[in-house]
């Protein structure tokens, strides 16, 4: 019998890229961290600048709790915007390849002349997908981790570094698993990555201005940024909506994805 | 009850939108036999080919391997399958995908498959995207063949393959057959299947225009020459001679259709008067082409169909397996 060979090919062809992604997110919290304690010293001037500002601009900004406490700093810096906007590239990229890319190039229907299940391609290609961005995130917590001393972040308890690190790779996953699915069911690449970016973009707005916008305050609760992000796992710790809440609504994405994969005509 | 045919494809139709790509498609291909599929491109060879390994589901009709729908996983074991335009993952080196799916296979033996590189002189240690065309076909059928399986679905397996290495391939499908294996083996032109298949059906536009056994296109496909002789044609001149088998005499025309050699023809009727022999030879590639020209000539549409035709080919979509003469 065969065990995750899919999944293991996958991991082994993808295993370069996932170096080169795991060093740029780690680079990018090195120096995220570092600059904490010039930010904070600099900090009271900031403070009175963003005092100025309207409280839905800072809340664009991720910076609501302000940006030189340690988790204000992070949130603003890192977990609002750059870390999950680049699990986002990452996880959506390989969605779309995982199926409808794969379908595209003509590898899928060669693959599937063996004796494998549909079905079971599609688990073990998600599973690969997942495991990815997974490692990615953690590779970007465990730095962040591990600096927290050193820059004098350690405010912020390893706990709630890593619900913050959990919160914003489920909310990348949310998304990507969408990738996956449009893709899987339509077997159309364009698709799946218009559906998983392109939402992604629209609840980002959604929630960005919903501190201006009636309208949008009224649907923020429909955006996995605002579970992600109001209130910050960085504060509040392991919250159901930040955690339970993208894991919750993933799930239908992908078997609904798989399902329909499994009976379609390949294109 | 008799087992039924190893490849089986029952009134299939499929439709993609408004284009029908098969309809009411009938064939089998049984134990032990190669069936050549022919047909120009767009014929409805790789629609036939997909449906039959599942990849895409038949509007109506069934298609079946061995017996059974070929999702069920205990089937595509023992399938093995060469797609039209072969693409396999570019970034892998030969080796680590058929490794891959040796695994996929439930573990094949590494020397079975190197044996089988080493026949088809392929350097399994490059990654398939450096390798040329042909290099990358064989690495498809390396794969397809690895596991010997009892049916073999080859989609023009052989297309860029030079002639030397299409001979290699040839073999390789001889061999699978003598074990007793069905091939369903399709192609758009002749002479690739001529040596190997045993029947043949010739699809155009999704509809299967012909079906025969090899045995039977060569017996309609005999030399057949005129010779018009300077007068009258001398009376039991052509009466007797080794390897003519029908003699008709018109005048100062004689119309033969001879088996084998025309040799002894051409002895008896030296210095007798033969002014020109003209030769009415359809061999199988006119017999094939024939079922074609429809498409060939009239690829820009439909709107002019019947003008130039000699309205032959219209009839054939209804009468599969006549008399190839008919249509000259």
């Amino acid at each position: 019998m065969t065990h995750f060979t899919i999944l293991k090919q996958m991991l082994r062809e993808r295993r370069r890229g996932l170096i080169w992604w795991s060093l740029a997110v780690a680079a990018l919290a090195t120096i995220t961290a570092a600059s904490y304690p010039a930010v904070r010293d600099a900090g009271e001037g900031f403070e009175e600048f963003m005092d100025g500002l309207p409280e839905g601009v800072t809340q664009m900004m991720g910076a609501a709790d302000g940006i030189t406490t340690p988790s204000g700093y992070l949130n603003s810096q890192f977990f609002s915007n750059v870390f999950p906007i680049l699990l986002l590239i990452y996880g959506i990229g390989l969605a779309a390849w995982s199926i409808a890319g794969a379908e595209r190039e003509g590898t899928l229907e060669p693959l599937l002349a063996n004796p494998v299940h549909r079905w079971r391609l599609a688990v073990e290609r998600f599973a690969g997908v997942a495991i990815l961005v997974t490692v990615v995130s953690l590779v970007a917590t465990v730095v962040l981790v591990a600096l927290r001393s050193p820059f004098e972040l350690d405010e912020l308890s390893v706990s709630n570094l890593a619900a913050a690190g959990v919160a914003a790779l489920l909310m990348a996953l949310l998304f990507t698993a969408l990738t996956f699915a449009v893709g899987a069911a339509s077997g159309s690449r364009g698709a799946a990555i218009a559906a998983g970016a392109g939402l992604a973009t629209a609840t980002y707005v959604v929630y960005g201005l919903s501190a201006l916008v009636d309208v949008f305050e009224n649907l923020r609760w429909t955006s996995p940024w605002h579970w992600l992000l109001q209130p910050s796992p960085l504060t509040d710790g392991w919250t159901f909506q930040a955690i339970g809440a993208p894991a919750v609504v993933l799930v239908p994405f992908v078997v609904v994805g798989v399902a329909v994969f499994n009976r379609r005509d390949l294109t | 009850m008799a087992d039924p045919p190893p490849v089986e494809v029952s009134q299939l139709t499929k439709q993609f939108g408004p284009l029908t790509a098969v309809q009411d498609l009938n064939l089998h291909v049984d134990a032990g036999e190669v069936y050549g599929l022919l047909g120009p491109n767009g014929a409805g060879k790789t629609t036939t080919i997909r449906a039959l390994l599942s990849f895409i589901n038949p509007t109506s009709g069934r298609v079946a391997v061995l017996g059974r729908h070929a999702r069920d996983l205990d089937i595509r074991r023992r399938i093995g399958y060469v797609g039209g335009d072969v693409t396999l993952d570019r970034g892998l080196r030969a080796r680590s995908l058929l490794t891959w799916y040796a695994d996929l296979r439930g573990g094949l033996p590494w020397a079975k498959i190197d044996a089988l590189c080493e026949r088809l002189n392929l350097d399994h240690s490059r990654k398939i995207g450096q390798l040329s065309t042909g290099n990358r076909r064989k690495v498809a059928i390396v794969q397809a063949f690895m596991h010997d399986p009892d049916v073999l679905i080859l989609d023009e397996p052989t297309a860029g393959l030079d002639p030397l290495l299409q001979r290699d391939v040839l073999s390789l499908v001889r061999e699978r057959r003598d074990a007793g294996a069905s091939i369903l083996y399709s192609s758009h032109t002749l002479p690739e299947v001529e040596d190997i298949a045993d029947r043949i059906g010739i699809l155009r536009r999704g509809v299967l225009v012909h079906e025969d056994t090899l045995a039977n296109l060569r017996e309609v496909t005999r030399q057949r020459l005129e010779l018009r002789f300077a007068d009258d044609v001398p009376p039991g001149l052509l009466d007797g001679v080794d390897g003519v088998s029908t003699v008709e005499i018109d005048g100062s025309r004689a119309r033969l259709v001879i088996d084998g050699s025309v040799g002894p023809l051409l002895d008896r009727i030296s210095g007798h008067g033969v002014e020109r022999i003209v030769s009415h030879d359809d061999d199988l590639e006119d017999v094939f082409f024939e079922f074609y020209r429809d498409d060939v000539q009239h690829d820009d549409g439909d709107d002019d169909r019947g003008e130039g035709d000699d309205g032959d080919n219209r009839a054939d979509d209804h009468d599969d397996g006549d008399d190839v003469g008919e249509t000259r």
